[in-house]
């Protein structure tokens, strides 16, 4: 039964695939009622491909390995930080990698993913030194392990005073999947030991996993 | 499209959560013991868990309405109408939010994709192939108006495309049911029945989130996306998964259907679920204990709707015996487990619920009283969230350290300053001073060396 229903799809298919302009509905009522002799209870579905359907979520994001970001020609490793004892976000070691929110969202979930890159090191330029630059539509990659990307266009920008920003929804839930690049703005305070401002370039998913 | 943005007059507390929440919150208090606490159980969570029964429903009951439909069952208005009685209920909560007006258009709009659903029925079981590819169409243009729909009234919080993209899946998954059904690839028909209940907590998940980042005060600021918010709609979905699938595979089973044994092995894998999940919290042994003494109980469903099909009534009453021992056994596993934080008299009285929930639906299918069996579903399905709830109420209690949030409270440091002007400048003095320094040495150097010479 199952091979006659393969049969009758195949039949369907071909004639359909044939008949590119002249008439392709008469040639598969024609090739359907000729199956249908053999066939008792032939199913009246007729199915379609699997892949004309969306069926599972593919808003499940993927491991962040690399980011890359062409307008600013740069091209660096992820690393994965998580939060500090202080209640901060952590920071990557090397001023020349970018470190991703792990027990956040993957980039690509549904959910705002968060990679957070040094401004500067303590010698000069670190991997987001040029982030103030990005304009709204450029777009940022990410890399997974196996080659897989997802691409985000920029949004918006925002600077925050570096305690005033708003966390919950930079690292919040949302419907969408946002990519969320933070850095350090502003000057230089001494006596913090840090940036007076942070840099929230806020990107949006563009197209699924590749 | 015009909301009525007057609803903060309208208490939301009783309103939104009204009926299905209420329910929910006194069935996981009073039927499985213990108060759920606050990160189970507050504003904001309640209406994730409203939504997600109530959506998840309706995909389960168009799945079984295009089924009946197709096969020109009888009680294919009962199931009609029971999903007709969830579309009330979503409407009444959503106009709860942004007025009756809202609510009704929501109501338009929603039934839209109900009747083109239908036609599609209609024109499969006709054989008529322009009619189900008008089905089809028809929804995608459903898909835009629904989204549109949603992101008007959460202000963009959903986005259209994002929404459009949800639909189409939950459109998808429905016609994938259907179509498979009908060409008795039962297994794919029956994987996707229960993917497309699956997804619409993830619906339920993102429209709540926007409901309440539109209103935060009126959800006293609470937020649905917590690790205890998503154990406890983890453990909803599969729970009333297994009573939606459980009544199924019995109606199945008495009617000696083709789609069976796929009914009977899809109901499987969701115990297979329930298995995973309490093996996460409970470990592989207490999993395993878990598993066969749910197991058993499916088992004595089993026997009950054999034992109908023979008209046996002594086998009935062996089952119903079978059941009551199972209730005790099952009570006593959940309150080792929980270390008594659900009470096994609390338990054997919310399992009793269940099983006479099935066995109501049950019967009453038997007896051609299908009002009454659809009725029972939509009490078994409801009541299950109940019991997602006092398990994942117990659980957090438990092991709090599981469920405490990972989010940070502050930004991170990302800058050390070698870049910045006034550490410019420091490098730049620095430098100055050591050239200054060897030019000085230097000629200190030389004259020394003059004077020597």
């Amino acid at each position: 039964m199952k091979f006659y229903i393969q049969v009758l799809i195949g039949v369907i298919m071909l004639a359909g695939c044939a008949q590119s302009d002249s008439q392709p509905q008469e040639k598969i009522v024609k090739a359907s009622s000729s199956a249908k002799v053999e066939v008792e209870d032939m199913p009246i579905v007729p199915l379609r491909s699997p892949e004309e359907f969306s069926l599972e979520d593919q808003r499940v994001g993927i491991d962040p390995k690399v980011i890359e970001i062409p307008s600013l020609d740069v091209k660096a490793t992820i690393e994965e930080v998580g939060r500090l004892d202080n209640g901060q976000m952590g920071v990557p070691q090397d001023p020349d990698q970018a470190g991703w929110f792990s027990p956040g969202t993957k980039p690509g979930g549904r959910g705002n993913a968060v990679i957070a890159g040094h401004v500067d090191s303590k010698t000069g330029p670190a991997v987001f030194y040029e982030l103030d630059k990005m304009e709204i539509g450029d777009e940022v990659l990410v890399h997974g392990e196996d080659g897989e990307i997802v691409r985000f266009a920029v949004v918006k920008k925002i600077a925050y005073p570096r305690t005033d920003a708003p966390v919950d929804t930079i690292f919040g839930f949302t419907y969408g999947s946002g990519l969320n690049l933070i850095t350090c703005t502003g000057s230089w305070n001494r006596k913090a030991k840090t940036h007076d401002d942070r840099l929230v370039v806020y990107t949006e998913l563009i197209e699924g996993t590749e | 499209m015009q909301f009525k943005k007057s609803w903060a007059a309208i208490p939301l507390s009783v309103s939104l959560l009204f009926p299905t929440g209420a329910i929910l919150t006194s069935a996981a208090e009073h039927e499985h013991g213990g108060k759920a606490s606050e990160a189970i159980s507050n504003k904001a969570v309640d209406l994730r868990a409203t939504l997600d029964s109530i959506l998840s429903e309706h995909a389960y009951l168009a799945v079984v309405t295009m089924q009946k439909g197709l096969d020109g069952a009888a009680d294919f208005e009962a199931a009609a109408g029971q999903l007709g009685e969830n579309t009330d209920e979503l409407s009444k909560a959503v106009g709860s939010v942004y007025g009756d007006k809202a609510g009704e258009q929501f109501k338009e709009i929603w039934s839209s994709h109900i009747g083109y659903f239908v036609n599609y029925v209609t024109a499969t079981a006709e054989k008529d192939e322009e009619g189900r590819k008008k089905a089809l169409k028809d929804l995608d243009g459903y898909r835009v108006t629904q989204a549109d729909f949603l992101a008007v009234a959460t202000e963009n919080r959903l986005k259209a495309s994002d929404l459009e993209e949800g639909l189409k899946m939950h459109v998808d998954q429905l016609i994938w049911a259907f179509d498979n059904y009908g060409a008795e690839d039962y297994d794919k028909a029956y994987e996707s029945l229960k993917e497309s209940m699956h997804h619409m907590f993830g619906t339920g998940k993102g429209l709540s989130w926007a409901i309440t980042d539109q209103f935060p005060e009126k959800f006293d600021n609470q937020s649905v996306d917590t690790k205890a918010a998503d154990l406890r709609e983890s453990l909803n979905n599969e729970f009333s998964t297994h009573a939606a699938l459980a009544i199924l595979a019995m109606q199945k089973g008495i009617d000696g259907a083709k789609d069976f044994d796929a009914a009977a092995a899809i109901l499987n894998t969701n115990t297979e679920d329930l298995t995973k999940s309490v093996e996460s919290v409970y470990g592989a042994e207490g999993a395993k204990q878990f598993n066969e003494i749910w197991s058993s109980h499916i088992g004595y469903f089993v026997d009950y709707v054999q034992a109908t099909a023979k008209e046996d009534k002594a086998g009935q009453d062996k089952a119903m015996a079978d059941l009551d021992a199972y209730r005790v056994t099952q009570a006593a596993f959940l309150d080792t487990a929980t270390e008594g934080r659900l009470k096994a008299a609390d338990l054997e009285e919310g399992l009793k619920m269940h099983v006479d929930q099935l066995l109501m639906a049950f019967d009453s299918y038997v007896d051609e009283d299908y009002e009454t069996a659809y009725d029972n579903i939509h009490e078994a399905y409801s009541h299950m969230f109940g019991v997602g709830t006092a398990l994942s109420g117990a659980i957090v209690d438990q092991f709090p350290d599981q469920f405490a949030s990972a989010m940070p409270a502050d930004m991170p440091k990302t800058g050390m300053g070698g870049m910045s002007q006034e550490t410019d400048y420091t490098i730049l003095w620095v430098t100055l001073s050591m050239i200054f320094i060897v030019c000085t040495s230097m000629v200190l150097i030389r004259r020394k060396t003059g004077e020597q010479q």
